[in-house]
């Protein structure tokens, strides 16, 4: 047994030669700690002078097909470019899809990564897994949320917790309950608090900030009281389990007890033009609390652009007819225009408030589609290219990463796989991916991920 | 979580010789948002009214254009055996101008 810090790290179940020196390295100067001042004092987390200091992904549940949205191919066969045209940008030589006109006034804020792929299966869990956390993985091996990983490093800033979903987890995509958007090993603390209610409802309202009804603040307290000392008897027979509920108690009563946090998630205190500019619909309203949650200092939001892929308009295009009926119909009538609306809103508006300078806006998805257009007219599964993009913080916009071939059926140039893209996140918040070190399953230290970052980015 | 849409929306559009000009659109659903173009009573046209408050239809031919705001209303995404949608539809979001040329 080794201590780190104040934590103990097992050094049987084959710890090889060279993570023991990156815990020599890494973690003897204390990057276990969740003390952020420790972290930053060793040099590992730099949050002080990092541009980024919080992130929004919108994460588009289903994925778009890349040739119909952000690498349209005018010049290929009928059967591989679709119905859509590209129109001209504010970037010279950048074109988009046509339904995408008010982003297309602000690719100068944006950078597109049009080369990624990955290699593991094409379920939309994989895609997800990669996307949520810079790894795939089985259920034996669980790796945490990117949210996850900054409440570990940077912790919360305030009431609210430093990591939270709108409005809620991805449910059933299909093969299994493996979205990456758990804390796994990090602990029930660094989960991500999960708004679990729709913002776009005349009377939203969050369940878990609400007191049950009949319960008073005295009888609310006494209950805090009770699990204080339950907590005290479990301390004496268990450890770092043991701190991480603490922390799951903690958070959930600061929660259950601040006006702040409860104005946070309270939309009425927006005007109604400004609501109508993100869209009176579930994806726009959850962009907008997106950006409220980041002004009362949560550092990492993901909102899901819808939860399932069955029997309702999403991204996923495959045209077959029965519970999987997207088409290019929904694209163009639905789909794009409602991104293109909330997603601009939340580019113009955090910039006005001066924000978007500190926050990057990472929009992701799992995979690409199909290259050629199957025989109803939709497009499949295709992880071997499709494109994501970035824009604020101090992320180089403007400009195209990558390449696809003539086709867009695998990377001509510059490939990047998903790791890339969540390091880079990483790198901007000011994390030193060769030192900063996590407890890993086991207690065993593991790197936050496999991957450098994308250099063309900064 | 099926996408909620709150409100209804609508917007005030005007004709300034043959230039349309709209409001923004209170309780805006933020999905498809056209301008529908018909002369002498036929569809001749529908352009996307979201980039801009105005829009002149270049089409110079004779006639009597009368013009209106539409918004996609998402119901569900049922579709028919040739693909058009059962239930969701475009609905009318705006009073309805004409000119004449």
């Amino acid at each position: 047994m080794l201590n780190i810090g104040n934590e103990k790290v097992n050094l049987c179940s084959g710890l090889s030669r060279r993570s023991f020196l990156q815990v020599g390295v890494a973690g003897l100067a204390g990057m276990w700690l969740p003390d952020l001042m420790k972290a930053e004092a060793s040099g590992s987390v730099d949050g002080g002078r990092a541009r980024i200091k919080n992130c929004i992904t919108l994460f588009l549940v289903g994925s778009p097909g890349h040739l119909d949205t952000w690498d349209l191919k005018p010049q290929a066969p009928s059967e591989v470019r679709g119905r859509y045209s590209p129109i001209r940008t504010n970037v010279n030589g950048i074109q988009i899809c046509e339904h995408f006109p008010l982003m297309a006034r602000r690719m100068d804020k944006v950078a597109l990564i049009r080369s990624l792929h990955h290699r593991t299966g094409a379920t939309h869990e994989n895609g997800q897994r990669w996307m949520m956390t810079g790894h795939d993985f089985n259920a034996d091996s669980m790796k945490p949320h990117t949210g996850s990983v900054i409440s570990r490093v940077f912790g919360q800033k305030s009431e609210l917790p430093a990591n939270v979903v709108l409005p809620g987890p991805i449910g059933n995509t299909g093969a299994g309950p493996l979205h990456g958007q758990t804390a796994a090993h990090l602990g029930s603390a660094h989960e991500p608090f999960f708004l679990g209610a729709d913002p776009a409802l005349p009377n939203f309202r969050v369940g878990d900030l609400e007191v049950p009804a009949g319960m008073s603040a005295q009888r609310l307290d006494a209950r805090r009281q009770l699990l204080s000392q339950l907590d005290d008897l479990q301390r004496r027979t268990e450890t770092s389990t043991t701190h991480t509920h603490d922390s799951s108690y903690d958070r959930a009563f600061r929660l259950l007890t601040s006006q702040r946090a409860k104005d946070a998630f309270n939309l009425n205190l927006e005007s109604d033009r400004t609501r109508d500019r993100y869209g009176r619909n579930t994806f726009g309203q959850s962009c907008l609390l997106a950006r409220r949650m980041i002004e009362a200092g949560v550092r990492y939001v993901t909102v899901n652009h819808f939860d399932t892929v069955f029997g309702q308009t999403c991204w996923d295009m495959h045209a077959d007819g029965g519970g999987l009926n997207n088409t290019y119909l929904d694209y163009e009538r639905h789909l794009c225009p409602q991104f293109d609306w909330a997603f601009t809103a939340l580019l113009d508006d955090l910039e006005a408030k001066g924000l978007l300078q500190e926050t990057v806006i990472a929009v992701l998805s799992e995979f690409g589609r199909t290259p050629r257009l199957n025989a109803r007219g939709g497009r499949d599964h295709y992880p071997d290219a499709w494109t994501n993009f970035l824009a604020g913080g101090n992320i180089r916009a403007g400009q195209v990463i990558g390449s696809t071939d003539r086709i867009g059926s695998r990377p001509f140039d510059n490939p990047i796989l998903p790791p890339q893209i969540l390091a880079s996140i990483y790198h901007g918040m000011g994390i030193n991916l060769d030192t900063t070190m996590m407890p890993g399953p086991g207690e065993r230290p593991v790197r936050l991920i496999e991957a450098e970052p994308i250099r063309q980015l900064f | 979580m099926e996408q909620r849409f709150e409100g209804t929306p609508h917007a005030e559009i005007r004709v300034e010789g043959r230039r349309l000009v709209r409001t923004e659109v209170s309780n805006d659903w933020g999905l498809r948002m056209q301008w529908e173009i018909r002369r002498n009573g036929q569809v001749v046209a529908v352009v996307n009214a979201r980039p801009d408050l105005a829009y002149e239809h270049p089409d110079t031919a004779p006639g009597t254009y009368e013009v209106v705001l539409q918004m996609w209303y998402y119901v569900n995404y049922n579709k028919n055996p040739q693909g058009e949608f059962t239930a969701s539809r475009f609905i009318e979001i705006s009073n309805r101008v004409s000119y004449t040329i």
